[in-house]
């Protein structure tokens, strides 16, 4: 479990994140919603220890997180993976070789064990075939697969997503939705999920947060989500036709 | 006030950059790997510069000594001296910060906003020392030896001057290169080169590590890493003369 206890981040006079509490359950997708500019990303990189705080705790199951030196924060971060919103692929490496990467910086594999649990992570985003190829020559969505199977490859924690589906056609995303959920399931990580994309929201929101002005402004279940009363947040979800649509029709 | 913010947020880098790498075996591969790209991939530009730069010296002085009484293989020892305290080690320094410089700043420009070094922080990697160090410690090792070729070359660029043009006598220049030879003009520049390989190397990765935004500011990276490598080159040949050959 990941809990934030009013945490508070300004970057000089402009007061980002404002006293948020959120807790974030184990083997669920917890999803931070809301507009641009809103913090999400400021609060996601709070979480991660890439910002520092102003105020209040980040509590990663026992250990306050964000109390802790540089030293103790790097025991906690191999027990996290990342997939940032462009991938962040090693570019002159290849799929392997980016995959491996985690593995031969922290563990004490050989390189034959090494490269299986690297190819058993390939395998697990459906990527058999890509070993050799380089990042530029595979598409966003493989991309994406790539990204999570690095982040899995030490059997982290904690998993976290940038703006997962950026960038990638609907039936894409359903496919790297698809898999975040499964893989929250079988690795039964702590997964935080930054995104825009309301069919994310629908289909894989366990736990929804939605910030609105550095402010925890609402949290829920999908379910709740689409029964919400909330003005600024039925506005920010029922932008779009099709999304007023769905709700109609529920 | 800026000045000096820069230069402790540059004494804090270094101190993030000469860490015991967290992986051995990666960081000697990262290091050769270094090696080619800085050292290996220089020789071309170092030996086409030197070259003619030696032959031009020569042919300079050769064609601007017209007083009878001066001796002819001054022109050898005065082209020897100009590769050995001069041009071997800070106008090769000059051009290396151009080369060198400009390409470690925006390959960790790069890295930097395509989240790439945020994604090694986020594993627990010390991205400074990961990506920093073998690069240091490949300048360290390269320029020296990069100076020494130049130095060679520069020289064989002379006698192929006066051999081709027959400005002066081989024998002359033979003699000025033998004339007179301190041993220590060897050891002044071989310092300057590592001073000025430290410089290139952590300068250029200071400028780029810290930016954000797109592409546009990986050029502004890379200029600003080619200006402030080569202004403090000019300003540390300065002191370095001035303390070993003073």
């Amino acid at each position: 479990m990941i809990e934030l206890k009013n945490i508070s981040k300004s970057f000089e006079d402009n007061h980002v994140l404002k006293d948020i509490s959120l807790t974030f359950k184990k083997g669920e997708t917890n999803l931070i919603i809301g507009q641009s500019g809103s913090g999400k990303t400021v609060l996601l990189k709070s979480i991660l220890g890439i910002h520092e705080i102003d105020k209040g705790q980040i509590i990663y199951g026992e250990d306050v997180y964000s109390e802790m030196n540089n030293k103790e924060k790097q025991k906690i971060r191999k027990e996290i993976g990342m997939v940032f919103q462009g991938g962040a692929l090693f570019g002159s490496s290849t799929v392997m070789q980016n995959v491996m990467f985690p593995l031969t910086m922290f563990s004490n594999f050989s390189k034959l064990e090494m490269k299986k649990q690297a190819k058993f992570c390939l395998e697990r985003v459906n990527l058999e075939d890509a070993d050799n190829l380089f990042p530029g020559e595979i598409s966003g969505g493989m991309q994406k697969r790539v990204a999570i199977a690095r982040a899995i490859a030490l059997n982290p924690k904690y998993l976290f997503f940038d703006e997962p589906n950026s960038g990638l056609d609907p039936q894409t995303s359903i496919v790297i939705d698809n898999l975040i959920k499964d893989i929250t399931l079988d690795f039964n990580t702590v997964t935080v999920i930054n995104t825009h994309d309301m069919n994310s929201v629908v289909e894989i929101g366990d736990n929804i947060a939605y910030i609105h002005e550095g402010k925890k402004w609402w949290t829920g279940s999908s379910e709740e989500l689409m029964k919400t009363e909330n003005k600024e947040l039925s506005e920010f979800v029922f932008a779009t036709k099709l999304m007023r649509s769905i709700k109609k029709n529920k | 006030m800026i000045f000096f913010y820069h230069i402790g947020k540059y004494i804090l880098f270094m101190r993030k950059i000469i860490k015991k790498p967290q992986k051995t075996n990666i960081f000697i591969n990262d290091f050769f790997f270094e090696i080619e790209k800085i050292g290996i991939n220089s020789i071309v530009i170092v030996f086409i510069i030197s070259i003619f730069m030696g032959a031009v010296i020569t042919l300079q002085t050769a064609y601007n000594i017209e007083q009878a009484f001066i001796p002819l293989y001054l022109v050898g020892l005065g082209t020897r001296d100009s590769m050995f305290l001069e041009f071997s080690s800070t106008i090769v320094g000059l051009i290396l910060a151009g080369k060198v410089g400009a390409n470690i700043a925006s390959e960790i420009g790069t890295m930097k906003i395509r989240e790439q070094i945020e994604a090694l922080d986020m594993m627990g990697v010390n991205s400074e020392s990961h990506l920093v160090f073998p690069k240091v410690l490949a300048a360290i090792i390269t320029f020296p030896l990069l100076t020494l070729f130049s130095m060679f070359v520069g020289i064989f660029g002379g006698y192929l001057a006066v051999y081709l043009t027959n400005a002066i006598p081989v024998d002359d220049f033979i003699y000025g290169i033998h004339y007179y030879f301190i041993p220590f003009y060897i050891t002044y520049s071989v310092i300057k080169s590592i001073i000025f390989g430290i410089i290139i190397s952590s300068v250029s990765a200071y400028q780029s590590y810290y930016i954000s935004g797109g592409a546009l500011e990986v050029g502004k990276a890379s200029t600003k890493a080619v200006v402030y490598s080569s202004i403090l080159i000019l300003f540390f040949n300065v002191i370095l003369t001035q303390i070993l050959l003073s």
